[in-house]
Parts: C-alpha cells; structure tokens; sequence
C-alpha cells in the first residue's frame, strides 16, 4: 500500500509543507468517497479537506509555542512508479509560520493525516529545500517516518532539527550547483563551443578564411565569453529577484534558437565582428534560464543575493574551465588545414542538435535527437581528448609536411 | 560415490514424490537412493538437513556462498511480501537454478513444510504459481514463478542452529532449526492475487481455506460478541509485516476467547490450523497444541466487514504465543478484485527466539 510523502522546504520565518497523500489510503481514513469521481474531488470537497488537513497537522515550537498551519493548495494527479502500481494522490501544499522569533530550524511535528484511523499507514517525511544545509529540490532528505507504534499503540511526534547549516554552506552549494548546471547543460554548453568555433578565424570576402593569430583568436574569445557572461548575469539577476518573470519553453525555444544561428555563423559569418553583441544577446536570454533555477527555489532577499551571485560564479568558473580545456585545441587546429572541416562539421552537428531542441521544446517530447544528444553527452570528455589528439597530430603533420617541402627547396 | 549420484537420483525423488506411488521406484533401488532422497533420515529435520545437503552439493562454489550467508538478525530479517527480489531477500533465485539445481532446492523446501492440501508445500507451489497468471495479464519481468529464493542461513546441520528463507512476491517460509529440532516456523508471509484462477480447468484458491476458517470464526459470533470483537482502527496490510519483528502490541485487544462457547473455540482453533499447518506436520502438530493450550488466554478482532469480502476487511487471532493477520486488499493487478495478505508469527518463537527486537 502506498506511503504519504512530507515534503518541507525550510524558509526564514516558516516551513512550506507539500503533502502526497494516496486516495485509497485517504478513502480509508476520511472517507468520502475520495476515490471516486478523483477528478472533481477537490471541487467537490474542499472545505472539509482543509479542516481534516488542519485537525491533524500540528507544529509546535521548542519553547512549546504553536504554528499556525494553513492550507494554500489542493490538486489530485496520477502517480506512476511505485512499488504496488500506479495510483492517485491528493497533493496539498500547505504553510507553517512560525511564531515571531522562533528558528524555524527545530520544531516537533504533530502530524496523524490518515494515520490516526487507517493504522498500518505511514508518512515518509523529508526535507526538500534547506538554504543553509545545502539541501534542494532534486535529493530531498529523508528525516523520519511518521507512524503508528505498535506496542504501545501510539502515533509519535516527530522532532525536526536542522540545525548546523551557515550561510556559507549555502553559498557554496549555490557555486556547485552553478557549476553543476552547465555541466548538464548541454544546450548551454553547445552555444558557447559553437560561438567559439569560428572565433580564431578571420573573415576574407564574406567567407572564414586563415588563423587570425593567437593574440587575435584569445581577445576574440574573451570578447564572446565577457559578453555572454555580461548578458547572462543581467537576466540571472533580473528573473531570479522577481523583476523579470518570462514562461519557461518560449526561453528554451530561444536557446534552441540561439544555438542554431551561432551554428550557421559558424559556417558562414552572418554577424562577423558583432559576435560580442550577439553573445550578449543570447545571454540575456539563458540568464533567463538560469533565473527560472533560482526562481523557483523561492528565497527571502539576502539568500536570494548570495544565491544569485554563488550561481553566477558557478557558472562562471564551469564556463572557464570548458573554455581553457578546448580553446587552446581549437587554436592550434585553426592553423591547420584541417580546421575548416572541424569547423563545418561541428556546425552541422550543432545546428541538426538545435533544430531537434526547437522541435522537442515546441512540441513538448523528445526525439530520437534530443535523446541520442544526451546519450552521446556522455563521451563529452573523451570528445574533447579526440580534439586535443586531432589537432596535435594534424599540427605535426603539417609542420613536418613545411618542413620536408622546405629541406627539398 | 554419493555426491555423484545426488543430480540425477534427485529428479528421481522428485518425481517420486509427485507420483502417488513409490513403491515400485523404491523396492527397485539400491540403498544410494535411500539415502539421497534421505527418506532413511530419523526425523524432518534431518530429512531437511540431508536435503539441504544434497543441494549444496549440486551448486557451483559461487551459487554456494550465495546461497548459504550467516544466521545473524540482519539476515533473518530480509524478507519481504513484495515483488522487490533479490534486493529484499537472501539466496538464489529460482530462475538462475538448472532444472536439477530447482529439483533440489525445491526438495528442500518441500520437506520443509506441510503435506495438506492447499497448505504447506501445496500452497507455496500455488503462490508461485499465482505470479504467473500475473505476468500473463501484467507482462513485464516484475511477477514471475521463477523470482522466488533459497537461503540458508548458517549451515544446515542436526547440531547447530540454522534457518531456512524461501520467498518471493507473496510470500516468506522462515524456519529455525536448532540441535536437530524446529524452533521457529515463524514468522511466515502468505498473500495470494489473484485469490482463484483456472488453469487447464482446474481452480486454484490457495487461501481460500484461510478467508473461510477466519470467517466461520466470525460468522459464529454474536450481534453482542461482534462489537466486542471490532477493532476502532482500520488496515490496508497486516501491522506485523517485514521489517516489524518484535513489534507485538503490548496488550491484547478484541474478544477473549475464554468467553466464547466451546463451539466457538473450536472455530479459532480450526482458523488458525490453515497457517499453522504450513510448516511440517508433526511441528505444526506440536504447535497447534500449544496454541489451543492457550486458547482461554487468546483474543480475536476484525476490523471493516465481518465478511472479509471487501477492502480493508481484517481479522486478527493473538494468544500468548500465536499472532495471525489477515487482511482483504484492493488488487494491484486486477484492481477490480481483493486480494489476500496473511502474516503468521509467534510472540516467542519467530525466528526461534534467536534475536532481541
């Protein structure tokens, strides 16, 4: 049988509470028919589900103080996997305030939703959001099982601390998860690499042509990185502050987009010389991106500041890191003849990516692109193993190749 | 000479069991056969050592130290009445075994368990069974006669103690052994979904017997009785599944049995006969004479419909030593339909009193 999930995200002056209850196991204890006609049951009964809801969640502060609970949301969705098959759930979302004063970082939870009637119930309660510990959405933390107790036939309270996180941990989590996002962003990383491609080259009637040399292809690519960076954190911090609010999949569309056009720039220059325009551009649209992240993770004004900016490093750093481990290859190819071929077909390969993005994003499913790019994301690493060989042979080749043709002068 | 011969004699005792007749087979064969179907053994739980042996000595080194792990409470424990296979369970999967290697192990656990119909080795056969008309309307690889495991824990031996697991979804056949003696036939899981099927035009309701002794038990109580014996509380699953050993409510609660007439002692007698007779015949002998011993200190409740028809319908025996649930749960598979659960365990003799919960 199905368990109830708590989920707390812990905020400064109260706790955000999502309750997962099964409908057969709710039908159980509160009756009313909640399992039939699922669809409108909220509709249907939801003032007794919130006195039930209040009747039977409790918080209680370490100096004894009560919470006040109330119950902002319902909704009935389907749940997929689980152990004993798909099943209905009634999701509630509720909040706790604390009382003035009191951390909201160690309290007693009262809680017998279902449980104090349907006995062989039990509620899995985690902590889904903790700023200072570090703890987000993606691997919520387990902290105790709510359920009854057998020999003595009682329910027992559970006592929550979360003591022992700092605003330092949290910034530092803020970076990794920063860095964390374009690790696993292959569509931001894609942008960026293939914005790079032509950067070393000069451009000779409306075409790329030679090696524009090294101090040329390095302040080309400082240009593209700065502004992309400039861009990005402007809408990073204008989205993730609640200034700037835009939907998601049009933002992703963009992107798809952006990687498209910086792919047919790569084959041919369509904005030669204004790539730092450009790149500042489309940054402001993935900053937006990023925003939604941050947005979502609905924090008070100094967590959000300190949040915008570990991000923002985060990435920053991640971005850097990508860049120093595949510009110096790029450089060095670029002097050779094999580059226009790296060139072309890198493009290729990222505008057939980012027109299978387009697709995916408009038409919300994937495709076997978008899945095969995720698979192949993968070998990322020894991608870039197999430029830095290609480029250190085809270098060698060539030299050797001058040289030889040299010595039979 | 005797570890060559076990593979092939094996399948002989097997089918030999399975006939009605074994004289012919028996009168035939030389004292190897004897030996090695181990029907020369003193007592069951020598017939199961020696079985347990013949097993072992069909497995490669690799399936051994699978199959035989250490009798420690972590391992006693790990059962389950879930189709979780071998991430909640001991041993060696059924489906991994050659056909000779199923022979043996199934050998083991026949001997193990009872001879009455629709109980013992019948019902395990039948619950195993049941998985497949599981995966016949489920599909997918999650319901399967062949995701069933052996374990032994601690080495099979009329000296030493030891513990028999086998189980998979729907159920959980634990047995301690100790200096050549059953100690603990509990705690024992028994589920079934569908509750009744034909196959070849035969039915199968392996609970059946259970659901039916339990409601003749109720059917036989008073309007007065009823309500004494109706539990405020309602369950979707028995309290005292895996994972709850030791876990006994401190104090009884329904109807003392002691009021009842001798009629209706009888009837909790008689519904408790279709679990305790899963083990052995002469331990559940033994047991059933306990438990009956203790009947005047015994109580009994139900919980949802006396009729153990619907969801949620529950009944619960619990003496000083006997603990049986049963409960009526909405299908998984055919969620049209209830399906059973079933938990047997001792107060004092669950995995042989060997561990402190």
């Amino acid at each position: 049988m199905p368990n109830s999930f708590v989920m707390l995200d812990i905020k400064t002056h109260g706790i955000n509470a999502e309750l997962q209850l099964p409908l057969s196991e709710l039908q159980l204890a509160f009756g009313h028919d909640v399992t039939q006609n699922s669809g409108t049951l909220v509709a249907r009964l939801s003032p007794e589900l919130r006195a039930y809801l209040l009747a039977h969640i409790h918080a209680v502060s370490a100096d004894g103080r009560a919470w006040t609970v109330t119950v902002r949301d319902l909704k009935v969705q389907p749940v997929e996997q689980s152990a004993s098959g798909p099943y209905q759930e009634l999701t509630a979302r509720l909040w706790l305030q604390a009382p003035v004063g009191v951390s909201t970082k160690d309290f007693t939870l009262n809680y017998d939703v279902i449980i104090h009637q349907l006995v062989t119930h039990k509620a899995l309660v985690a902590i889904r959001q903790d700023w200072e510990k570090g703890v987000y959405s993606e691997q919520p933390e387990e902290v105790g099982v709510i359920r009854l107790d057998i020999p003595t036939g009682t329910i027992l309270p559970l006592h929550i601390n979360q003591s022992g996180g700092s605003m330092w941990r949290g910034f530092k989590s803020m970076v990794s998860l920063g860095m964390q996002h374009i690790a696993e962003g292959t569509d931001h990383l894609l942008f960026l690499l293939v914005l790079l491609l032509p950067a070393p080259l000069l451009v000779k009637e409306k075409r790329w042509g030679a090696f524009g040399g090294t101090q040329y292809s390095i302040i080309r690519l400082l240009k593209v990185v700065t502004a992309f960076t400039v861009g990005h954190s402007i809408t990073l911090f204008a989205g993730a502050s609640g200034w700037l609010r835009l939907p998601g999949q049009p933002v992703e569309v963009l992107i798809a987009l952006s990687i498209l056009v910086s792919a047919i720039h790569a084959l041919r220059p369509v904005f030669s010389g204004k790539e730092g325009y450009i790149a500042a551009g489309f940054g402001l649209i993935h900053g937006m991106a990023f925003a939604s992240t941050l947005a979502n993770l609905d924090l008070d004004t100094t967590r959000m500041g300190l949040s915008i900016l570990g991000f923002n490093i985060g990435i920053e750093l991640m971005q850097l890191f990508v860049i120093a481990i595949t510009a110096p290859w790029l450089i060095l190819l670029s002097r050779t003849s094999t580059y226009p071929y790296v060139r072309i077909i890198g493009a290729f390969w990222a505008a057939i990516a980012a027109l299978a993005w387009v697709i995916q994003r408009v038409s919300d499913k994937t495709n076997f692109i978008t899945d095969l790019v995720q698979q192949l994301m993968k070998y990322a690493p020894w991608m870039i193993v197999l430029l830095g060989i290609a480029a250190i042979v085809s270098f060698s080749w060539e030299r050797y190749s001058r040289k030889q043709g040299l010595n039979r002068l | 000479m005797l570890i060559i011969g076990i593979p092939t004699l094996l399948i002989f005792a097997c089918s030999k069991k399975d006939s009605t007749d074994t004289t012919t087979t028996t009168t035939t064969t030389d004292t190897t056969t004897s030996t090695s179907d181990c029907s020369s053994a003193a007592n069951t739980p020598a017939k199961v050592v020696c079985l347990a042996e013949a097993f072992e000595a069909t497995l490669t080194s690799t399936q051994l130290s699978t199959l035989v792990v250490d009798f420690s409470q972590t391992n006693a424990v790990k059962w389950s009445n879930l189709p979780c296979g071998s991430s909640c369970r001991n041993g060696l999967q059924m489906a991994n075994l050659t056909t000779a290697q199923v022979t043996a192990a199934l050998a083991v656990v026949a001997a193990a368990t009872g001879t009455v119909t629709d109980e013992g080795y019948s019902e395990i056969k039948q619950i195993m069974a049941a998985d497949d008309v599981l995966n016949a309307t489920a599909g997918g690889t999650t319901y399967s006669s062949g995701i069933y495991f052996i374990a032994f824990l601690g080495t099979p031996s009329t000296t030493g103690t030891w513990m028999l697991q086998f189980g998979g979804h729907h159920l959980a056949v634990n047995i301690t052994y100790k200096a050549g003696a059953v100690i603990g036939a509990t705690p024992r899981f028994e589920g079934i979904e569908p509750k009744s099927w034909v196959t070849s035009g035969t039915t199968y309701a392996p609970l059946a017997g259970e659901q039916a002794g339990m409601l003749a038990m109720l059917s036989s109580l008073s309007t007065s009785q009823l309500a004494s014996a109706k539990l405020s509380a309602t369950f979707s699953d028995v309290l005292l599944g895996p994972n709850e050993d030791g876990q006994f409510p401190s104090s009884k609660q329904g109807l003392a049995v002691s009021s009842l007439t001798s009629a209706q002692q009888l009837l909790v007698l008689a519904a408790m006969k279709p679990w305790v007779e899963d083990v052995d015949d002469s331990t559940a002998a033994t047991l059933l004479a306990t438990y009956k011993n203790e009947l005047s200190s015994t109580y009994i409740a139900y919980s949802g419909n006396a009729t153990l028809a619907t969801n949620a319908d529950y009944v619960r025996i619990d003496g000083p030593s006997v603990w049986i649930e049963f409960v009526c749960q909405t299908g998984v598979v055919y969620p049209s339909q209830i399906h059973y659960h079933s938990i047997w365990r001792d107060h004092t003799r669950d995995y042989g009193n060997s561990f402190t919960f």
